[in-house]
């Protein structure tokens, strides 16, 4: 799929850039910082060795007059510690009279504070960058003290160009890095999307690739895994329903055609007529009320209807169903016993009436002669339970679990009117009311059950 | 006076053979293929009875329920619907509609249905009597007699009796009986309704000559005054 690779690739470039725009806006401020704060550490520092300086040689002219001032600053000059110190000592017209520079500079008034200038050097005669301060002594002179900048103006240069490296490395590395970190990102996604991709070609076996460090892709991956095993088993089981309606529908399609054929022989009398006629309704009948049967089914594990629930007195219901149903169980020699009670929940009647009334069919198809049919009501925590039990053979316990699938029929000798939906669609009833569908053996006999959510 | 019945429905075939079916019956007929077109139609009035399909185009069969209710008008209505769902039957009497059929359907239920409807108003919930042929049935001491000789009844018995006096002359089906006597609104698989039928019969007809109830083959039952 180029679409989507392509898609993660400009996702991948837009993310790389923009880690590396901030990390680089990030290492560019921190060494914008540093640059502004060492410029002014060290400008400071020179300011404050210059200004005692000039405190100092004041003192001296105060104490030795002029004379010692200028031994002071010959003194200095020659032994200077520090080698970009500048001196310059004038008198009142602005002559030199001591210090390593030629004149005093025309445009700068002495005690005007910290000054930038550039002066001539008296030794090598070159004009050089100076930061100074001046002041004006009582009788007039004129002392300037400061420091060649040019060093300052190096170490500046040297500073600037370890903060570009600086800034250059950053720029790799956060290249470097963001190309990883999406990397491995993306190299997750894409297994996803991979997968993702197997899957829409048409194999739903394939399952997301989990790594087993539980960290969030695994979890997202095990989310998905979840939800594919649910669609794999939803469609496992529409696909048998939809095999199961071909199939159960074939043979009464079949029949009905023959039944059809049959009609349009030649030289029939009325009456025979008549009878195919009529098999050929039966047939159809059949295959509507499959077809019905398979709507109601969809209808109720779709949960429609809820909206017309009601307090249902299951009591009652049990009661109108067993009244109906108590004169075919007469004739067929089984008592229906009822037991238990219940308080009224929130429910379907006329679907809890039909679920009822297909566990009790169920039930009759099974029951000996001479024996009872129990329907029970129970409460058991937050559920009610109608439950319906025979004296029959009961089920193989292996079968238990497929009752409730659609079209599966136990009873070999299936009847005509009996499609094998009748359980399903209890099931169905059942999840609508918030319960399951339960089977068991008692021994003897088979035991249905709706399980009922209890109105809350 | 013939009767006049209005066919709201939007499929050409359904239509045309609920129509023939009606004429031959000697009914005046008229037909709407949409719902609004339906809408005008009845509220036109002058109609006995309205069979109206569930899904139409321009505006649904339930909402034209509605729409009619709301005008006041009480003509009763069928409503046919492709919806087999037991819900859906339930919506669709609970909304209006008097009676309900399922398609697909024969001819014959849609018949019998539409004139059990009809006979609805002509006898009134308070007639303290029915009787047919020799069977009196009084509904407020619920006696039941026959050729004067009393009969026991269960109450279910003697509401399915109720039901047949009331409808006499009209073939029941088995489904018009278990929504009419149980409301039940689904198809039991077992033969319920006939065994009910027969015990009841084993009841009224105990010299064994002249059944009260016929069966009608392939379409139900028939209490007749014949």
């Amino acid at each position: 799929m180029a679409r989507l690779s392509l898609s993660f690739h400009n996702a991948r470039t837009r993310l790389v850039l923009a880690s590396m725009v901030l990390s680089t806006l990030l290492t560019a401020t921190v060494l914008a910082m540093v640059y502004v704060t060492a410029n002014r550490t060290i400008s400071g520092e020179t300011r404050s060795v210059v200004s005692a300086e000039l405190t100092g040689l004041a003192d001296e002219y105060e104490r030795l007059g002029l004379i010692g001032l200028m031994t002071a600053i010959e003194r200095r000059l020659p032994g200077a510690s520090e080698r970009d110190a500048v001196y310059l000592l004038t008198d009142r017209a602005g002559n030199r009279l001591a210090g390593n520079l030629t004149g005093w500079p025309e445009d700068i008034t002495a005690g005007s504070g910290w000054v930038d200038l550039s002066l001539r050097k008296v030794d090598t005669d070159d004009l050089v960058p100076i930061s100074a301060a001046s002041v004006r002594l009582p009788r007039g002179e004129r002392l300037l003290v400061g420091r060649d900048a040019l060093a300052r103006l190096q170490f500046d240069r040297v500073l600037l160009r370890s903060v570009a490296l600086a800034l250059a490395a950053a720029f790799a590395l956060s290249l470097l890095t963001g190309w990883l970190l999406t990397r491995l990102v993306f190299s997750r996604l894409k297994d996803i999307a991979d997968t993702a991709d197997d899957i829409v070609s048409g194999d739903l076996s394939h399952r997301m690739p989990i790594r087993g460090t539980g960290d969030e892709f695994d979890q997202v991956a095990g989310t998905l895994n979840n939800m594919l095993d649910r669609i794999e088993e939803l469609i496992s089981n529409l696909r048998t329903t939809s095999n199961s309606i071909a199939h159960d529908l074939r043979s009464p399609l079949s029949r009905l055609r023959q039944r059809v054929e049959a009609l349009a022989e030649p030289g029939k009398t009325d009456q025979e007529r008549e009878v195919d006629t009529t098999r050929a309704t039966v047939e159809i009948d059949h295959l509507l009320r499959v077809l019905s049967q398979l709507t109601e089914i969809s209808r109720a594990e779709a949960g429609l209807g809820r909206e017309q629930f009601e307090p249902v007195n299951l009591q009652q219901l049990v009661g109108d169903v067993v009244e109906l149903y108590e004169p075919v169980a007469t004739d067929q020699g089984i008592r229906l016993e009822v037991t238990g009670i219940a308080e009224p929940i929130q429910g379907h009647r006329p679907l809890l009436s039909q679920a009822l009334s297909n566990l009790l069919e169920n039930a009759m198809r099974y029951a000996p002669k001479g024996t009872a049919i129990t329907i029970a009501l129970t409460e058991d925590g937050p559920h009610t339970r109608l439950s319906v039990r025979d004296r029959g053979p009961g089920v193989p316990e292996a079968d238990l679990p497929r009752l409730q699938l659609p079209f599966v029929t136990l009873d070999p000798a299936r009847t005509e009117r009996n499609a094998g939906l009748g359980l399903a669609l209890v099931a169905a009833i059942s999840h609508m009311h918030g319960g399951k569908f339960l089977a068991r053996n008692r021994k003897p006999g088979l035991e249905t059950t709706i399980e009922l959510a209890k109105t809350s | 006076m013939s009767r006049r019945l209005l066919i709201v429905e939007d499929d050409t075939d359904t239509r045309d053979f609920i129509a023939k079916g009606f004429g031959e019956e000697g009914y005046v007929v008229e037909v709407a293929s949409d719902g609004r077109e339906g809408l005008y139609h009845a509220t036109d009035g002058g109609f006995d009875a309205i069979v109206l399909d569930r899904m139409l185009p321009g505006l649904d069969g339930l909402s034209l329920i509605k729409s009619l209710r709301a005008a006041g008008l009480k003509t009763p209505v069928l409503m046919l619907t492709a919806m087999s769902a037991v819900d859906e039957r339930v919506k669709g009497l609970r909304g209006g509609a008097d009676d309900y059929l399922v398609k697909p359907f024969s001819f014959q239920e849609l018949h019998a249905r539409i004139e059990a409807l009809l006979r609805r108003p002509q006898e009134s919930e308070e007639t303290a009597t029915l009787s047919c042929r020799d069977l009196e049935m009084d509904l407020l001491t619920r006696k039941v007699t026959r050729s004067g000789r009393e009969i026991t009844l269960t109450p279910r018995e003697f509401q399915i009796l109720e039901f047949f006096l009331r409808r006499k002359n009209r073939v029941i089906s088995r489904t018009m009986l278990l929504e009419g006597v149980w409301d039940y609104h689904f198809d039991p698989n077992t033969n319920v309704v006939d065994v009910h039928i027969s015990k009841l019969r084993r009841q009224l007809d105990e010299d064994g000559a002249d059944p009260m109830i016929e069966t009608v083959r392939g379409a139900g039952y028939m209490v007749s005054d014949g």
